[in-house]
């Protein structure tokens, strides 16, 4: 007959503490291994290509930052790798797109430029960004185009609408302008090309001079109430 | 002025100063509330004007939390009680997440006598579609103090649960059951009969749990106060089976709870058997609550506070409320965000400012974050706010309530990403200097 000796209190708390200790640190650890490296989380073929496309941007003086976020991306959502590969590759074929309509521009209208070749507007339609007046910025006029195909209006009537506001000059709040009422017409059932020649018609192309422009603070990135 | 009534007017004020300016790392919330309490323990005067300031400076994986209480009584201020606590939170693997918690606190039960306990504690959660979870954990309390107890081992499980939505006819509501066992020595000497120990005549005579010396003299071993007395050691145990419902509707929150302690009749009080409370919060602005509520607490042991009856009426003020909830919750639904704006704050960030109501996170993520998730700081009931370093030009961003799917902001352009979700394009201006 075995006789079962008391355990000591000391250290049954040690073992409880320790184990809820182990469980809590595991995946501490294993996550703190895997951020060392953004693109630890690919496969080992998905990550070497998603590199080499990487190091090739950056040769050829493309965003390579462009690349990187785009597997990023895919990675926070738990894409597979393969599709990653295919998403950096096009990417990769559209900045270079863009790079030979606009010529030598910096990598933010790049990148921008990009995402109107992805939404689906033709590599010609960007030439017409080629000439720009010193500092002014297409970014804003690239974003509301990408949207608006997005949205579903005529690629067509997107880039020559887009395109001809800016040949006359116009500014950020009026590209701004035109896209929150296009969108705001869309979503009370307005058909998109529509919504877009309606509101087209209206819309200046050049921002008025003097007191009516809007201060400079008000139009500083984007917003909605 | 005395110089607490000097340190509690500056921690006051300090609290309604506008906090965040750390950026992506870290940011501060605030509150204070303040008003009539009246207590049933006769340990602080029965009726009181009381205030409770706390603070909370949050990063993505940790939360420390310092929050007190103080009345006002004869033209003083006497400090009631305080806590600071620690959190570190790992990041959620599979629905599953990890925690460890510490927390240092003391209690005031008079002018003379103060507690303090250390609790050390490490909990597993498992997240069920953000919907609902469970988790379980343990750790130990050291009170400081009370000679008489030792330090005990805590052991909790729980489950929580959310129906409805905040912004249906008749809101949500999010129901937590807990289970938390405490096991600990206690000394109980002749000479004890206290409300929150027992009358160790008795205690004494009881047989110890297995493998724990039962009735073992003490004078060898307490040398200070137990010294002089008849004492005897014995384990105690008792466990609390806690109930809670939080339902929030418009600006109205009404919070119940009820709880059971089980345990033998050495170890629990008559009075310590069962309890119930009740608040509620009306929200008059973003910032800016009524609060009420009332019901009774079970004994402390461990504190050496007694089982009290307690009712409160006052106000809350928040620069930016803190989450009422010790569950995450869910509200995975892109209408309920209402607006987004994104500017250059003075200090050369980009604040993101968004408003949704009725949720307890809310995510932004981007190309500017690498795509990792960034929680934003509720500011206001439905205001909350987030200051990033954004590089001028084109940036992709998403968001997300409750850790629900990723969404892109409602009103700023939105495109197909490369992965045929959406994302909102945002574009940053350069600084006047630099164009």
């Amino acid at each position: 007959m075995s006789i079962r000796r008391p355990v000591p209190v000391a250290n049954v708390r040690a073992r409880v503490l320790l184990g809820t200790l182990l469980l809590a640190t595991l995946p501490i650890a294993s996550v703190a291994a895997q951020e060392l490296d953004p693109l630890s989380k690919l496969d080992a073929p998905s990550k070497f290509t998603v590199q080499l496309l990487v190091d090739s941007a950056q040769a050829a003086g493309l965003p390579s930052r462009a690349l990187m976020s785009t597997a990023l991306e895919g990675i926070a959502m738990k894409v597979d790798g393969k599709r990653i590969v295919a998403a950096v590759r096009r990417e990769y074929s559209f900045l270079q797109t863009a790079r030979a309509s606009l010529g030598p521009v910096g990598d933010e209208e790049l990148t921008a430029a990009a995402s109107v070749l992805e939404a689906g507007a033709k590599p010609a339609a960007l030439v017409a960004f080629r000439a720009r007046q010193n500092g002014r910025s297409d970014l804003e006029a690239f974003t509301i185009w990408a949207d608006l195909i997005t949205r579903g209006v005529p690629k067509e009537d997107a880039s020559t609408a887009i395109t001809k506001l800016w040949q006359d000059g116009a500014d950020d709040a009026i590209f701004h302008s035109l896209w929150n009422n296009v969108q705001t017409d869309i979503l009370q059932g307005l058909n998109p090309g529509t919504a877009l020649q309606n509101r087209i018609r209206e819309t200046p192309g050049r921002a008025p001079p003097g007191p009516g422009k809007p201060p400079e603070g008000q139009q500083e990135n984007q917003s909605s109430k | 002025m005395t110089e607490p009534k000097v340190a509690i007017l500056i921690v006051t004020a300090a609290l309604l100063v506008p906090a965040s300016r750390g950026g992506l790392a870290a940011q501060l919330v605030s509150k204070i509330d303040a008003g009539q309490y009246s207590v049933s323990d006769g340990v602080v005067p029965m009726s009181t004007f009381r205030v409770s300031p706390a603070v909370q400076w949050l990063t993505p994986y940790a939360h420390v939390t310092a929050r007190g209480s103080a009345y006002l009584t004869d033209q003083q201020v006497q400090l009631a009680d305080g806590i600071v606590s620690g959190t570190f939170t790992s990041p959620t693997v599979y629905g599953v997440r990890a925690e460890m918690i510490g927390n240092a606190s003391r209690a005031v039960d008079d002018r003379s006598l103060g507690t303090d306990q250390v609790d050390v504690q490490t909990r597993v959660h498992v997240l069920f579609h953000q919907h609902g979870g469970v988790w379980f954990g343990g750790g130990v309390a050291r009170p400081w103090r009370i000679a008489v107890i030792s330090s005990a081992e805590v052991a909790d499980a729980g489950a929580w649960g959310k129906i409805g939505e905040t912004t249906a006819r008749f809101g949500s509501a999010t129901m937590t059951a807990t289970f938390t066992n405490f096991s600990f020595s206690k000394i109980a000497s002749l000479g004890d009969s206290g409300s929150a120990t027992t009358s160790a005549a008795s205690a004494c005579d009881v047989a110890a749990p297995s493998g724990v010396a039962s009735s073992t003299p003490l004078r060898a071993l307490f040398s200070e106060s137990a010294a002089s007395v008849d004492a005897c050691s014995r384990q105690s145990r008792f466990a609390d089976l806690e109930g809670s419902v939080h339902w929030e509707a418009g600006p109205l929150e009404l919070t119940a709870q009820t709880g059971h302690r089980f345990g033998n009749a050495y170890d629990v009080t008559p009075d310590s058997r069962q309890w119930s409370s009740a608040s509620a919060t009306v929200w008059l602005t973003d910032r800016v609550a009524i609060i009420g509520g009332g019901g009774r607490q079970p004994a402390l042991p461990l504190r050496g506070l007694p089982a009290r009856s307690y009712g409160m009426a006052g106000l809350e003020i928040a620069y930016s409320p803190m989450s009422k909830s010790a569950v995450p919750v869910s509200l995975p639904h892109a209408v309920l965000v209402h607006s987004f704006e994104m500017h250059t704050a003075p200090s050369g960030l980009q604040k993101i400012v968004i408003h949704v109501g009725g949720v307890e996170t809310v995510d932004v993520m981007g190309d500017f974050s690498d795509w990792s998730p960034l929680t934003l700081v509720r500011r206001g009931r439905d205001l909350w706010e987030l200051s990033v370093p954004v590089s001028p030009g084109v940036h992709q961003i998403n968001v997300r309530v409750d850790g629900g799917p990723w969404m892109a902001p409602p009103g700023i352009p939105t495109v197909r990403d490369a992965f045929d979700g959406e994302v909102g394009m945002i574009v940053v201006q350069a600084p006047k200097s630099d164009r």
